[in-house]
Formats: C-alpha cells, structure tokens, sequence
C-alpha cells in the first residue's frame, strides 16, 4: 500500500534533511534513490510512483550536497555484482564515522576557550561554521566556565576572494584569478593549487602551487582582482595536514629577513604606536629611531603614508621611494587645478570643533 | 546574544542532531535550561522537539509506523514545558565536526593564543588536535599568525581582577595627550588591532581606547564603581555620533570593503564617474582621522569634498613630501631626541 500523501510539500526543509539523515544512518546496506525518493519524509510525499520525479530527483542531490557540507559523512556504494551502474547505486551514513569518537571529550575550561574562539568570527562563512561547530559542541553537555576578564576578539575577512579559495582547497580544484603585482601596470592571470589560506601580520595570504610556474608561491588576497574561478578539469589532492603552519613559517621568515628603519616625531601618533612594534632597542630615550620588520614592503609603504609628517624612511631606499610617492600622489589627487585656497572660508580650517568622539579608538 | 538570529535549514539541522544526544544524556530536562544551555530562545527550543518527537524512520514497514520514531513525554512537554525522551532513533551520539567547521575553530584559537594567558598554552594545541580528530575530513587549511598584544592586557587584566582603575596617557586621534582613569570592562580586538572599553573617569562617560595609543599604563589603587545595570556596552566599536562629519570620496568598487568601519552610504551618482568607480558618503569624527585614513591609501581612495576636508588631506600628505626635503632634527637620529614638548 502506498504511503498516504497527507500533507504534500508541507514538510519542512529541516524535517526532510532530518529524516533523510536518520533513514541513512539506520540502513546498514544502503538506500537506493528510488528507497529515498519514494520512501523518506519529506521526498514520500512528492514522490509520483512510476511518474516523472526529475525535480525530486534534483532535490536530493542538493541534499546530499548540503548534508556533507555539515560535515556528515554520506558514501556512495556501488553494488558488488553490477559495478558501475548508477541505477542501483546505493547511500549511506557510516554510524562509525558520523558518531564523534568515543575518546574525544572537552573540559569546562577548554569550552570556554572554545566558545571565545567561535566568536572571533564576526561575518562571513566562518562565522556560520563556527556556530554551527558550538550547537555541536554543546551537545556534549559541558557547561562553560566563566572566564575573568571580558574578551571579546575579533577578525574579519573582508576579501571576496577567501570564500571561493577556501571551497577550491577542500575539494582540490585548481584556480584561476586576475593578479596585480605591485609595480605592473596591468594584472595577470595566475592559475594556482591553493593549499592554505593565512592570516599574518594583519593580512590575509594565499599560498599555493602556482601551475604554470610549477612553484609553490605566496599571493595576497588584497591583490587579487575580480572573481576566483575554478579551472574545469583541473584539480589536486590536497596534502591536507601542516600546510598553514608551512605557509606561516615562510612568512614568518620573509619577516625576519627585512627591516626597516624609520624615525618617529616624538610624541606623535606614530611614536606612539610604532615604537610598541620595534625589533630594535626600546629605549625611551631614543625612541625617534625605530626598526620595523615586514613581510611586504608596498603593505608597509601604505601604513607609513598614514602617518604623514610623523615618519620619515631612513632606509631601504626602495621603501622610502614608495612612501613619498604615495606622498607625493595623495598631495595632489587632493590639489584643485584652481588653486583658490578653500580654507578661506573657514578659518578653523582643519580642525572642525565638535564634542568628543565617542570613540577616541579610531578604526584605524 | 548573536546566538539569536534567524537560522537557515543548515543550522536547524545541526541543532536537531546535536540535541537529541543532550537530551538522551538527560532523563528531563526544562525547556529554558536547554535554550539556555545552546544559547537558543526557548521557542526554537520547542519547535525542534515537536518537529523530533515526531521524526524516525521508514522501517520495516516503510509507513513511519510507531515504534521506527523519536518518542517523548507528551504531558510533561505540554504542561510543564519539560522534555523527556522516551525513545530514541538512528543516532544517539554527537556529530563530527566538518572541516570547515574545525578549521573555523582551530584558527579561532590560533588568533586567541595572542592573549597572554594562552601565550604557551598546551591547552590550545591539545584542543586543536582534538578537534581535528573531530572533524570528518582533515581541516580546512585556514592559519593565523599570533599578533603581539603587548603587555597591556596582562595589565589590565591584574586590574579587573582586583577590581582597581587602570591609568594611562592617552594620545587620542586628534593628537591630544591626556591622561586617563578608567574603569576597565572589556578587551575587544578587530584584526591586529587591540582596544580597551570601559568607564572614563575624565569623560565620565563609556570610551573605548587603542591600546597601542596608551603610554605609562599602570593599576592604581582605587576601586572601580560598579558597573550599573542600566548601563549597557553598545555592539559596535566605533559608534557614531550626531557630530560626526558627512565626507564625499571616490574609489573603486572593489576597495569599498576598506571603508565598512564609516557607515558608507552610496553619495548621488555622478555621470562623469569612470566605470568601476563608486562615490560614497562616509562619517567621520574628525579629519584628523581622515587625514591618516587616506593618506594610508594612496591612489585608492580620493576624497571629493567638502573642500575643507581635501585641504586637510592635501596638507597632511604635503606636510610628509616636506620632510623628506627637509629632513627635520628629529629624523637625523641623534641622541639628544627632543623633549616630549612637540606634540602639535
């Protein structure tokens, strides 16, 4: 006797998934999609036996995307006596490798810290990732301790770019995307294996094995230009484990390698600041004098241009010429070809009174 | 409180699994202590267990009959608004974490171990290895370097503790050094960027503090006054203010992202404008932030008007390829630095 459809369609999204997810799990052999389509809530209902059931059809394998997406382990079998065939293809969810391990258990303290470090993420897919990483947690029944101080970290991913490279990495596509190298004057494109993408030194990194120079290279997503596309027909196997910390180590040594020397107007903004982030001798007395390491000499170029008067470059030369044109190009982007002197009309000038700033941290 | 927005079917999913172990651990349990246990409203709460309790499998049957579903308490639901499984289906363990979803941590945790007291923590790395163990595919490879925090937040964090004020020199955006008392509540970073929020007593009112703007900081001895209830820290970091300053500038669309701090507003279009292109409204405090911003974004972002605002820009940077032509006392390293009188 076929199912009773009671309430066509009426079933929602998450009780379709819901009830796909325990059928899968409860099947030792495997379910065909016919079983599914015909059978699970959610699809039972819509299901016209001996009909067309294309987008049915269509739904399931957009559920099937979704459901891995969490991180739930669906296989594919392919029967033993017909190999190959797509009709008899059976799915299901390996109890084993869906359950967490029996050995894993977190303590009170390290919820804490788990639940800081879900937080962290303000915006973007991480953000939701994290979440969902906490809901899972928390079924553990661990209650959080509570931590002394108030924290409230944050980071955030605001190229475009992070999004696609990291979906490429986890199923090994290779990608193709338009880059500008500082000092060219039009991008160009680059077709790269993304093996990690890192945080340092306040900037976001791709690293990865560019495919037509057939070396591992270092690219920062700031400079990618336009979308992110995947190659058709290209991909990789990832090799997984240690490629972030690898990515981390190259940086870290570019950062070793290349100092900066800088003198700070005392007392100034930039005095403040910069010398919290010497290498070289913290003393206060010649404070004006400041090493700086970096990883990317147009990154820092940028940030010294910021502090206008209050820097002045000694050396590497390079990093000198690239602050006063920055300089030199902001000074006259903002110079009016009549040069009627607009402060003219308000005397205060620059200096706009006004109360205080609620917010005397500045964005930058 | 960020707990609280509209999940999509993904998240109400993972909820559902993740909830059906909890309560298999529990013989009843309230509907408010599991809301607030999953950092839930209790409505989402009772729309999962009703949507369970009626869930299951085909069976032998294929007709979802009573012995292949999720059983539960009906009275004690209905009445009490407490929840007890009677009978459990398919699952009875937790889900693994995806890799993306450890990764999300694992990076989470990498950026925390900036925080002093998780500088040498084996704690963190003994979490991220189980967490990867955890996970159902090997971690996606996002990495975070450790920033340096400084010793600031050791500081305030001793202050909090014994419940004292904290005292610094602050150099505010404007250039004007004052020193400061503040109660502190709260230690909030964006990026590499670390700030102090709590009470001034100089402003008497709630700022928010640069911690790489602070000089000389250092406990002192006085209690800080409570912290009233009514007085609630607002979301976001830079709030603005109806003194805030409407300034026009002109960038390309790709670089809009680098403003999101300045409320940005789409300004009236203007025909002239090459493709690509975008002019925008932001807020600002004051151009001596504005000075700074622009200046560090060289040939990305031109500011269009007021005048006053191109002016202060145009002298700021002028004031920078001047220095370099004149190459002031202070540049030329000597010993004998300047007193700190020179503060403008």
């Amino acid at each position: 006797m076929p199912p009773i459809p009671d309430q066509p369609s009426r079933v929602s999204v998450e009780e379709r998934l819901f009830s796909l997810v325990l059928a899968l799990i409860a099947t030792e052999i495997g379910l065909t999609k016919a079983d599914i389509l015909s059978n699970v809530q959610g699809y039972r209902q819509r299901y016209a036996p001996g009909g067309d059931n294309a987008s049915l059809e269509r739904q399931f394998e957009r559920d099937k995307d979704d459901i891995r997406e969490l991180g739930i382990p669906l296989e594919t079998v392919e029967p033993p006596d017909d190999p190959g065939s797509n009709h008899h293809l059976r799915y299901r969810i390996p109890k084993g490798l869906y359950d967490l391990p029996a050995d894993v258990s977190f303590s009170a303290e390290e919820l804490t810290l788990l639940k800081l470090a879900s937080t962290v993420w303000r915006e973007g897919s991480l953000s939701a990732e994290s979440r969902r990483a906490l809901t899972k947690l928390h079924s553990l029944g661990v209650d959080a301790s509570d931590p002394v101080l108030g924290y409230s970290p944050s980071l955030r991913v605001r190229e475009a770019s992070f999004e696609p490279l990291s979906k490429a990495m986890d199923r090994g596509h290779v990608v193709s995307f338009l880059y500008l190298k500082p000092g060219e004057e039009s991008p160009r494109r680059r077709r790269v294996a993304p093996q990690a993408v890192v945080l340092h030194d306040g900037r976001w990194h791709l690293f990865g094995r560019d495919t037509e120079a057939d070396a591992t290279r270092t690219f920062l997503l700031s400079r990618i230009v336009g979308p992110v596309v995947t190659v058709p027909g290209e991909s990789f196997v990832p090799d997984g484990d240690g490629k972030g910390q690898e990515a981390l180590r190259e940086l870290d040594a570019l950062w070793h390698a290349q100092v900066a020397e800088v003198t700070v107007r005392p007392g100034s903004d930039a005095a403040v600041r910069l010398s919290k982030r010497s290498s070289g001798n913290t003393d206060p007395a010649a404070v004006s004098a400041i090493a700086l390491h970096y990883t990317d000499l147009n990154v820092l170029a940028d940030e010294l241009a910021g502090y206008g008067p209050e820097v002045l470059v000694r050396s590497p030369a390079s990093l000198r010429d690239a602050v006063l044109t920055r300089l030199i190009g902001v000074r006259d982007a903002h110079t009016d070809p009549s040069s009627t002197d607009p402060s003219s009309t308000d005397p205060a000038g620059t200096d706009p009174a006004g109360t205080d700033p609620s917010s005397e941290g500045e964005p930058r | 409180m960020s707990a609280l927005v509209m999940p999509g079917a993904s998240d109400k999913l993972t909820f559902l699994l993740s909830l059906v172990p909890y309560l298999m651990d529990r013989d009843s349990i309230s509907v408010t202590d599991v809301a607030d246990h999953f950092g839930v409203a209790p409505q989402l709460v009772r729309d999962a267990v009703s949507l369970i309790a009626v869930s299951g499998v085909p069976g032998e049957s294929r007709q979802y009959q009573h012995g292949d579903l999720f059983d539960i308490h009906w009275e004690e639901f209905e009445t009490n608004d407490t929840i007890a499984l009677t009978h459990l289906v398919a699952i009875d363990d937790s889900p693994r974490f995806s890799a993306r979803e450890a990764a999300a941590l694992i990076a989470g945790l990498q950026y925390l171990s900036s925080l002093p007291e998780n500088a040498d923590s084996e704690a963190i790395a003994s979490l991220m290895a189980k967490l990867t163990r955890s996970a159902s595919a090997a971690p996606t490879q996002v990495a975070v370097a450790r920033t340096d925090s400084g010793t600031a937040i050791t500081i305030i964090q001793s202050a909090v503790r014994d419940g004292v004020q904290v005292e610094f020199d602050y150099l505010n955006a404007r250039g004007t050094q004052e020193k400061r008392r503040v109660d502190p509540w709260r230690v909030e970073s964006v990026d590499r960027d670390w700030y102090l929020r709590g009470w001034c007593h100089l402003r008497g009112a709630i700022r928010t503090f640069r911690l790489d703007r602070m000089s000389d900081l250092q406990t002192t001895t006085l209690p800080t006054t409570p912290r009233p209830d009514d007085v609630v820290l607002p979301e976001n970091l830079f709030e603005g203010s109806a003194s805030d300053l409407d300034v026009v500038v002109e960038l390309p669309i790709s670089a809009v992202p680098l403003l999101a701090d300045f409320s940005p507003q789409r300004a009236e279009t203007d025909s002239g404008l090459p493709a690509e292109q975008v002019r925008l409204t932001v807020r600002v405090a004051h151009y001596h932030g504005l000075k700074r911003l622009v200046s560090g974004l060289a040939g990305v972002v031109t500011v269009v008007g007021p005048a006053e605002a191109r002016k202060a820009v145009r002298d700021w940077a002028g004031a920078g390829v001047q220095a370099y032509d004149e190459a002031p006392d202070w540049a030329t390293g000597d010993d004998n630095a300047p007193p700190v009188g020179g503060i403008r």
